[in-house]
């Protein structure tokens, strides 16, 4: 089932376009890929799918509901959720509170349904992230790495439908990435769709079943990471010269 | 028709000369990220230069112009930007908006000082070419007016010049857009930096030579005010573009002289006599309804330099009991006139509370604090005293208290609504606007005001004899109306909302609202409506800056309705809530109390001085005294940009070693107890007991830190396993570090003091 899915979304910023028709989507129940090199959009494109910024063109649909025009904090009491390449951290607050607050802010919108234990809960995705060593530490001073499992923690605090990961990995180093895409996947298994933005390409292909790639603002492929391995398109945008032969 | 040619050719005579002070304000906003408050005091300070050189000293008009607009204005700029400005990278918006301020009141401090210090002489402006004018339309038009049109001509052309045809021009629209890759590109920010606040004080400094001429006799505020006016236009052209400043600024001109023409020069309407000093501040609201919204924004640093430790709630009650206390300790030893200094200071911090909610913990910024004190004694006195007169209330009732702070929260959720959408910036000014406003319009009604309402008549008395008398409260069977009873009250009131406040940012309510500060972007997508939450901030705080506000009208019995509300105060108020640390209960006490010392004490004490040692008179009472009491102030505002995080966070710093040395604290404690109680029988003096008590506050955790020293140290790691690799951040490095680097690094051990 598609769960977001994004029609022909474009993006200018004065003149010049950031994203050009591009349609994405994300799948219920599992792990989308979406990559490309530097400056191909993909922060852009999470931008106009949380909100943070309005699509120029297009639609963004989440679960067949038209959320294009709707404000962020709208969008993620639908269930979007995401972390931000550029940390986007409460720079106040300790780990820990970082994780409860967006708990907190859950059960300000959600108005009794799901109301639960917030301090409950938030122990037990510091737990999951496995950042209970740093739980009282000061956002600020912990390691980059871990600071992307915090956002990660955040976000899942809202208890979101899907999650937009930009660039998690991150930061951490090559053991951390590996636990990591367990953790990925036990989210993905515990009903969380996911869509994630990345660099390390191993980690891509190990844990997503689909993968889309933009490169200048545009889509130029899409497929299952075996397809988009040799796909000479990806290659080119990838490695600057035709390397299909 | 004639006439509306007439008022529209000196409109925009008008709006030019606004238009030179405005593009100043968005020369330097635009390369520096600055919203400099103080560009009308740089305008002010030229002004008096100017007046100086050409009615003092009689040099020529040109010499004169020449000397104030091209040398002593740019100098002015640069020694702000090289001195002050600098120092606000990586700051937050309020400490980039408090320093300014600072500088402000430190310029006008020292124009007071230099020009109006101990004499009342009148410094008469005159325009250029005296009265020669010509006649158009029927309406005199003065050459110094036609002077500032093809002034303002000229400096839009040059602008367009030097932004578009040179290369410090484009280096400038290059640190704008981005500052960081500029420098990879080899270009020279600092450089561009200095040549815009140099521009844009040179343009301050003309625009106040041309303004001057309207005032009858210079004064340093009414002149600053003047070119305040102007300040909407920046804003109308988003603090960006040059064209559209220049729109605002004629929009202003020709609103101001319309209305002088359709109002008869202010004679046709007498309630509304003083809507003319309001119009830029009613523009500005226009201005920034027409703002397109804001994009929403992550952190602008991605780590702030202002740090804030949120204390326990067991913290909180205890330092709280503590305050009473020692007020209550204090007051018993302090003669009649001391306790009214401290009263003053205590109102003064309740309203300093107001702000650590409001700024804080929640990032957004109020620039009106004694216009809501206003709001909140006329809302009350209207309730209280009104209809009947203090003959029958005699006291400050709870329920017209409750009124006044629901009254200041709906108004102060009106002032905010417009601004919400936009950045702390603009809230700060819509603030301010709110308050000249309140001043010219509310606080400044001696005309009875009479409603015609479901056909009875009623009329609402103002300042109808230019001041209210507030009552006192009398709570709970005990009279506060004795000066001591009051001090007291005052002083629960401050450590109970004190508590308060801190349950509230222990709460996940005070979560959101510092979360909210940190990211906004973030916490939007995490579902939080930031607009309402900021709404909802603003309005608990207005209501408490409504109460804090009741208290110290009632401190002060009689309540006159001047300078206090003409904006400056306010200013003062928040820039010093700044400087003593407003993410803390504590620096909202310290600030209020400060600014009583500053402001009452200090002079005093000075004055005291001089008149014991005469022969040092001018040591003590012109240097010192003059200097604390117009430059200090802003001394220590400007001193902000090196510890944003205020006074508060350094005396609790100093203090940590206590925590360590229970005994010796104790011993202390004790010690300064037993001087209160020698004081309070007489056996000591009252200036012993403060000399003694202040300098041990000093010395003390100095030698309980030297004493124990080592001990703490090896404390330190043994609890908390300290690691080696945060030496130095999350603490300070000490010589006994070393050993324990060495040992861990397997060096052998240097002797103590050795070599590197």
């Amino acid at each position: 089932m598609t769960l977001l899915e994004c029609r022909n979304v474009g993006m200018k910023f004065g003149g010049a376009a950031a994203l050009t028709a591009v349609s994405i989507s994300a799948e219920a129940g599992a792990i989308t890929g979406l990559i490309g090199p530097n400056g191909a959009g993909k922060t852009t494109m999470f931008n106009c799918i949380t909100g943070l910024l309005e699509a120029t063109s297009g639609e963004v649909m989440l679960d067949g509901v038209d959320i294009t025009k709707l404000a962020p904090f709208r969008r993620a009491r639908l269930g979007v959720a995401r972390t931000f390449q550029r940390l986007e951290l409460f720079t106040s607050l300790t780990v820990r509170d970082n994780i409860r607050v967006a708990g907190e802010i859950r059960t300000r919108w959600s108005k009794g349904t799901g109301k639960t234990d917030t301090h409950a809960e938030a122990e037990h995705i510091i737990e999951l992230m496995g950042l209970s060593d740093l739980a009282d530490r000061d956002v600020a001073e912990i390691p980059t790495g871990m600071a992307r499992r915090v956002e990660m923690g955040r976000a899942l605090m809202t208890r979101p439908r899907i999650l937009l990961l930009d660039e998690p990995a991150s930061g951490q180093d090559e053991q951390e990435t590996e636990e990591f895409g367990e953790l990925l996947l036990h989210v993905r298994d515990e009903g969380t769709a996911i869509l994630l933005v990345e660099h390390d390409v191993s980690l891509v292909m190990k844990v997503c079943s689909f993968i889309q790639v933009l490169d200048f603002g545009r889509l130029i492929a899409s497929g299952t990471p075996a397809e988009i391995q040799t796909n000479p398109a990806v290659l080119e945008a990838y490695l600057g010269e035709d390397h299909s032969a | 028709m004639q006439d509306f040619l007439a008022y529209t050719v000196l409109g925009l005579c008008l709006g030019s000369v606004y238009a030179i002070a405005a593009t100043g304000l968005v020369v330097t906003y635009s390369t520096s990220g600055v919203f400099n408050v103080a560009h009308g005091a740089v305008a002010t300070m030229s002004a008096l230069f100017y007046w100086q050189l050409r009615f003092g000293w009689h040099e020529p008009a040109p010499i004169a112009i020449f000397l104030t607009v091209c040398v002593f204005a740019p100098l002015l700029g640069l020694a702000l930007e090289v001195l002050v400005m600098r120092g606000l990278r990586g700051t937050s918006e309020v400490t980039r908006l408090v320093t300014p301020v600072a500088v402000l009141l430190g310029i006008n401090g020292a124009a007071t000082w230099i020009w109006f210090r101990n004499s009342n002489r009148a410094l008469v402006p005159k325009k250029f070419f005296g009265e020669t004018h010509v006649q158009v339309l029927g309406q005199a038009v003065y050459y110094h007016q036609i002077i500032g049109v093809l002034l303002s001509i000229v400096i839009a052309g040059a602008l367009y010049v030097l932004l578009y045809r040179t290369r410090l021009g484009v280096t400038m629209r290059a640190t704008v857009d981005d500052r960081a890759l500029l420098m990879l590109n080899g270009g020279r920010p600092d450089r561009v930096s200095m040549a815009s606040w140099a521009i844009g004080a040179s343009l301050a400094g003309l625009a106040g030579v041309l303004l001057s001429p309207q005032l009858g006799a210079l004064q340093v505020f009414a002149l600053t005010l003047l070119v305040f006016d102007a300040y909407p236009a920046a804003v109308a052209g988003r603090l960006r573009s040059v064209p559209l400043t220049y729109v605002g600024a004629m929009v202003l001109g020709l609103s101001k002289l319309y209305f002088d023409w359709i109002s008869d020069a202010g004679q046709r309407w007498l309630v509304l006599r003083n809507l003319r000093n309001a119009i830029p501040a009613l523009l500005l609201f226009g201005a920034l309804l027409l703002l397109p919204q804001d994009r929403l924004r992550g952190a602008i640093v991605t780590r702030t330099r202002e740090r804030f430790r949120v204390p326990t709630m067991r913290e909180a009650v205890l330092w709280g009991g503590v305050l009473v206390a020692a007020v209550a300790m204090l007051q018993s030893i302090m003669s009649g006139s001391a306790v009214i200094s401290l009263a003053n200071g205590v109102a003064l911090s309740l309203m300093a509370l107001s702000l650590v909610l409001l700024t804080g913990y929640a990032g957004e910024i109020n620039l009106a604090v004694f216009t809501f004190a206003g709001v909140a004694v006329i809302a009350a006195w209207q309730f209280d005293v009104g209809p009947t007169g203090l003959a029958t209330q005699k006291s400050l009732s709870v329920a017209a208290v409750l009124l006044a702070m629901c009254v200041c929260a709906l108004v102060g959720g009106l002032i905010a609504l417009p601004a919400l959408r936009l950045r702390g910036l603009y809230l700060g000014l819509a603030t301010f606007a709110f308050g000249i406003i309140v001043y010219q319009l509310v606080i400044l009604q001696t005309q009875p005001l009479h409603f015609n309402i479901f056909g009875g008549k009623f009329t609402v008395n103002l300042f109808t004899n230019g001041s209210l008398t507030v009552p006192r409260p009398h709570w709970f069977g005990i009279d506060f109306a004795g000066q001591r009873a009051f001090l007291m009250l005052m002083t629960v009131i401050f450590a109970v909302l004190g508590i308060g406040i801190i349950a509230v940012r222990r709460s996940a309510y005070g979560r959101m609202i510092v979360a909210m500060k940190d990211s906004p972007a973030a916490c939007a997508t995490l579902g939080l409506n930031i607009t309402r939450l900021k709404l909802g901030v603003f309005m608990v705080s207005s209501a408490v800056a409504g109460l804090a506000g009741l208290m110290w009208a009632a401190e002060r019995r009689t309540l006159p309705n001047n300078a206090d509300f003409d904006g400056f105060q306010s200013l003062l108020l928040f820039m010093i809530a700044v400087v003593g640390g407003i993410g803390y209960v504590s620096g909202a006490f310290i600030a209020g109390i400060f600014l009583s010392v500053l402001s009452v004490v200090m002079p005093n004490v000075f004055n005291k001085l001089g008149s014991d040692y005469p022969s040092l008179h001018w040591l003590f009472v012109t240097v010192l005294g003059n200097f604390s009491h117009y430059v200090g102030p802003a001394l220590v505002g400007i001193g902000l940009g090196k510890n944003p995080s205020g006074i508060a966070q350094q005396i609790m710093d100093g203090f940590r070693p206590l925590k360590k040395a229970p005994g010796a604290t104790a011993l202390w404690v004790a010690a300064i107890v037993g001087l209160w109680a020698a004081t309070w029988r007489g056996a000591l003096s009252h200036w012993h007991f403060a000399l003694i008590s202040v300098a041990s506050v000093f010395i003390v955790p100095r030698i309980i830190m030297s004493v124990f020293e080592n001990r703490f140290a090896e404390e330190e790691r043994a609890v908390t396993g300290e690691d080696l690799d945060r030496i130095g951040i999350d603490r300070a490095f000490r010589a006994s570090d070393r050993q324990v680097f060495d040992t861990a690094l397997g060096l052998p051990v240097a002797p103590t003091g050795g070599a590197e």
